[in-house]
Order: structure tokens, then sequence, then C-alpha cells
């Protein structure tokens, strides 16, 4: 059976007998369905009218847990939300834009998962409704490896938070053509500068790593830094957190190889500073 | 368990009982609305021949649910052209050779009127190949099809801004 509840109560109380499977753009739960049985009960969360929308409230934006990637392209959003902006325009093609979710992007967990490293670089939290109320807890507790989320039964993704704030963002995606392709690897970074300095900066690395990581000792490093010193900080930046490995896609060496690039790249652009694209 | 359904299809509103609730766009229009325009590449997402604009905005049909359109205003390739006189995409497609074999044609054409109707794009030719990636040609005619959807763009403002005046 199909399931269109129109509210979050509806869904949730649809959610309280075991066995259903939440249903957003569909783009990845359908192209899966095809190699296995489909699931008895499916619940389209399309239609939740509290599950829509991007709003700015007490220094939080509340990005909706039905929010598509077009609505996020669409949104008159801050230069620090600008790498998530930039990750939607990547995600698949427009169809697959104007289809998928954010929600459905970090639920489903893949380590190639665009929206991951640009909702770690901007400390995002995800917020959860469930039988015993509302939680929220920070994306990187809420992923816990490939395809492993903290949900649990009868929960659903009601929400993502993101703090307001200055500085910019960008994101990078190195992929085997320019469109419609999974991310060898992916950099997302949020700067913040005076005076021509980093006073404040936020990476995370995608796809290198069973979960996306943030480069906390990088980050700290290039606190002070110019533009200038960027190649060289990144040049010898501490991967030891990420553990690429060789797949269809890439070898672990050219991973690792590409990162240190691929990073400064990343953080030059969100400088506005001119690089080599 | 069935489920019924109203959908409006290119202009026509339909009342329709689906017997499985799992029944993909794509297949519900080829296999049973008798509009086979529609083309069923890799039933996943990632070629585009199945395109169609749900509520305006461009769609795989394969990987959407039918059940979930429920009161939805859906335009297939069929729904384009007005009696014998062709769209300006599907014209511009012609004139500028944007195909050979044509299974990907529907698919492009549809997804060049959604990215026209979205407006980002204009004629610049690399926003036309990026609002276009979703749809992969096995022929490659992508370079006819880049010229085809300047040409329409071009055509189409042209006639919005003589209609407005
Ligand atoms: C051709 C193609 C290309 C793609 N390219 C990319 C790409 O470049 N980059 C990329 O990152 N992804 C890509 N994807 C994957 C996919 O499109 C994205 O991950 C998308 O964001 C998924 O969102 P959705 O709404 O379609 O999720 P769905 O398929 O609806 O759901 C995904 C999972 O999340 C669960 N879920 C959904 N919403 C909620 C919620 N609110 N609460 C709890 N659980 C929920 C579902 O039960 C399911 O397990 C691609 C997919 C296809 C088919
Ligand atoms: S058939 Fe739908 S995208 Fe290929
Ligand atoms: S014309 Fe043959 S696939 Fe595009």
């Amino acid at each position: 059976m199909l399931y269109r509840p129109e509210s979050l109560d509806a869904a949730l109380a649809l959610m309280a007998e075991p066995g259903a499977v939440l249903l957003a753009g569909g783009t990845d739960v359908y192209p899966a369905l095809r190699d296995g049985m489909p699931p008895d009960r499916m619940i389209d969360l399309t239609r939740v009218a509290d599950l829509r929308g991007i709003a700015l409230a007490d220094g939080t934006w509340r990005i909706g847990g039905a929010t598509t990637w077009t609505d996020i392209v669409k949104a008159e959003l801050p230069p620090r939300l600008a790498g998530l902006q930039l990750a939607g325009r990547e995600v698949g093609s427009i169809q697959i834009q104007n289809a998928g979710t954010v929600a459905g992007n970090i639920c489903n967990a893949s380590p190639a998962a665009d929206g991951v490293p640009a909702l770690m670089a901007l400390d995002a939290a995800v917020e959860i409704a469930g039988p015993e109320g509302l939680r929220t807890l920070p994306l990187h507790t809420f992923l816990k490896g490939p395809r492993q989320t903290d949900l649990q039964p009868g929960e659903i993704v009601t929400a993502l938070l993101i703090p307001d704030g200055p500085g910019r963002g960008a994101f990078l995606k190195l992929g085997a053509r320019k469109y419609l392709v999974i991310s060898i690897a992916m950099i997302s970074a949020v700067v913040e500068i005076g005076a021509g300095k980093i006073t404040n900066a936020a990476v995370a690395v995608g796809a290198c790593s069973p979960v996306a990581r943030r480069l906390t000792a990088l980050e700290a490093q290039l606190t002070g830094a110019t533009a200038a010193d960027i190649p060289a900080l990144c040049a010898k930046a501490d991967l030891s957190d990420l553990s690429p490995i060789t797949d269809v896609r890439a070898s672990a060496d050219y991973r690792g190889e590409a990162v240190p690039t691929l990073v400064a790249r990343t953080v030059l652009t969100a400088m506005e500073a001119p690089h080599v694209a | 368990m069935s489920l019924s359904i109203s959908l409006s299809i290119n202009g026509a509103a339909r009342d329709i009982v689906l017997d499985d609730v799992r029944v993909t766009l794509l297949d519900l229009l080829r296999e049973r609305l008798a509009l086979p325009g529609t083309k069923k590449g890799c039933d996943r997402g990632q070629c585009g021949a199945c395109t169609v604009l749900v509520n305006g905005q461009r769609v795989n049909s394969c990987l959407t649910l039918a059940a979930t359109l429920d009161g939805a205003t859906v335009t297939t390739i069929e729904g384009l052209a007005q009696g014998d006189r062709l769209h300006p995409v599907q014209q511009a497609f012609l004139e500028h050779d944007g195909f050979q074999c044509g299974y990907c044609t529907p698919g492009q054409i549809m997804s060049a009127v959604g990215l026209i109707a979205e407006g980002h794009a204009g004629d610049d030719a690399d926003r036309i190949r990026e609002g276009m990636s979703g749809n992969l040609c096995r022929c490659s005619a992508y370079r006819g099809i880049t010229e085809a959807v300047q040409d329409a763009t071009r055509r189409m403002t042209a006639q919005a801004a003589e209609d407005a005046a």
C-alpha cells in the first residue's frame, strides 16, 4: 500500500506500524527497488506540509525534511550557504534535483552523497520526530557509516538545522565527467575573512572515508592564512582522518593525491581568490 | 490493493485506478494510457529518455510513482504540438539536426521545454549543456541539441515579447 499523509502527525501514526518505507523524491529508493522485492507499505512524504520550506528564525536556517534540491538551489540564501547550493546543482541532473530531497540524501547515507560534506562544513544538525517526540543531533553523529544512520524505527527527519552566520561557502566535486556523475571526491569549505586573512575555516571531505569528515587539524592551520598561503598549507595537510578506498570510480592513491589540490581550490574559491579552476 | 488518482494529461482530465500502486508514471503512460512517445532507456534515472513535465517541472517518469501524483498536471511529448503545428522546440530540433536515431529525442525535447520555462540558461551554450545534462544521447547529437535549444529559446523569447506588446 502507498500512503499519502498530509500532516506530520498522520505520517508518524503510519510509521508506528513497523515495516513501512519512507519515500521522498524516491530517487534513491526507487532505483534500489528494481533489484529486490518492493516494500508492501510505502509512505509518500511529499504532501506533508510541515516538511516543506526553508526559513530563518532565531539565527538558524531550517530546511524542511521534504525540501528538494531545486528548492535549495533557487532559494535566496546567504553566501555562507553557497556550498550547499553548489552541491545541489551537482546532484544528478535537473530532473533528479526536482524530485530528490536533502533529507533523502543524508538518510540514504551514501559515502558519495554530495549534500553531506556541504552540510558538515556548515555544522548542520538533524531534527527528528518520533514516538518519543522531537530530538536533534549533529549530522556527524546522525551518520554512522555507509548506509547507516541513527534513525530509529518510527522516526522521520523533519528538518536540517544550519546556524546562520558570516563568511562564504564553496563546493567542488571531482567526477569522471562533468555532469551527472557520482563523486570520486568532493570538498566543501566555509571561510570567514578579516583583513585578507582567514579568521575561521571549516573544511569537509566526502567519498574518501565511510562517512564524510571535517579536516579539523587543517582548519586550525588555516586560521590566519592569506590566499597565498593556501596551496602550501593544503599540500602538507594532515589527512590521517581519511581512509580512501579503491573502487570502480577511482583508486585510493588517486583520491589521496587529489584531495589536497581540491581542498586548496575549494578554500580559494570560498575566499574569492584567483586560482586555477 | 488498488488506488484511484486523477491526473490532467496533456490537457485532458483522467481518472485512473491503479491496481498496483508501485506502477511508475512511465509505465502508466506507455502501457495503460497509449502514450508511448515517452521512452524507456535505463529505467533508473540515468538517461532522461523518460522526461516529462509534472506541474511544469521536468522529472524522470521512470522514478516517479504514479500513485504519488494525484491531482497533478502532466505534459508529455504528445501534448506539445497544436494540431499540425509543431511546438517551437520540436521545430528547432528538426531544423538543427538535434537527433540521429531519435530514441532520446522526446526526452530531450521535454527537457528543453522545461529548461526554457525555468529561464536560467538563456541562450548561453554552457548553461544549456548543464541544464540538459540529465538527457543522454547515445548518437551524440549534442551539438545539434544545444543549437536547437538556443534557437528555440530565442524564438520563444521573441514570440513572448510580441505577445506582450
Ligand atoms: C541518476 C541519479 C543520479 C544521482 N546523482 C547523485 C549525485 O550526483 N549526488 C548525490 O549525492 N546523489 C545522487 N543521486 C542520489 C539521490 O538522487 C540523492 O541522494 C537524493 O538527494 C535522494 O533524495 P530523495 O528525496 O530522492 O530520497 P528517497 O529516495 O526518497 O529516500 C532516500 C532514503 O531516505 C529515506 N528518507 C527520505 N526522506 C526521509 C525523511 N524525511 N526522514 C527519514 N527518512 C527519509 C528513505 O526512506 C530512503 O531510505 C542520484 C540518483 C540518481 C537516480
Ligand atoms: S528511462 Fe528514466 S531516466 Fe532513463
Ligand atoms: S538521437 Fe539517438 S540517442 Fe539521441
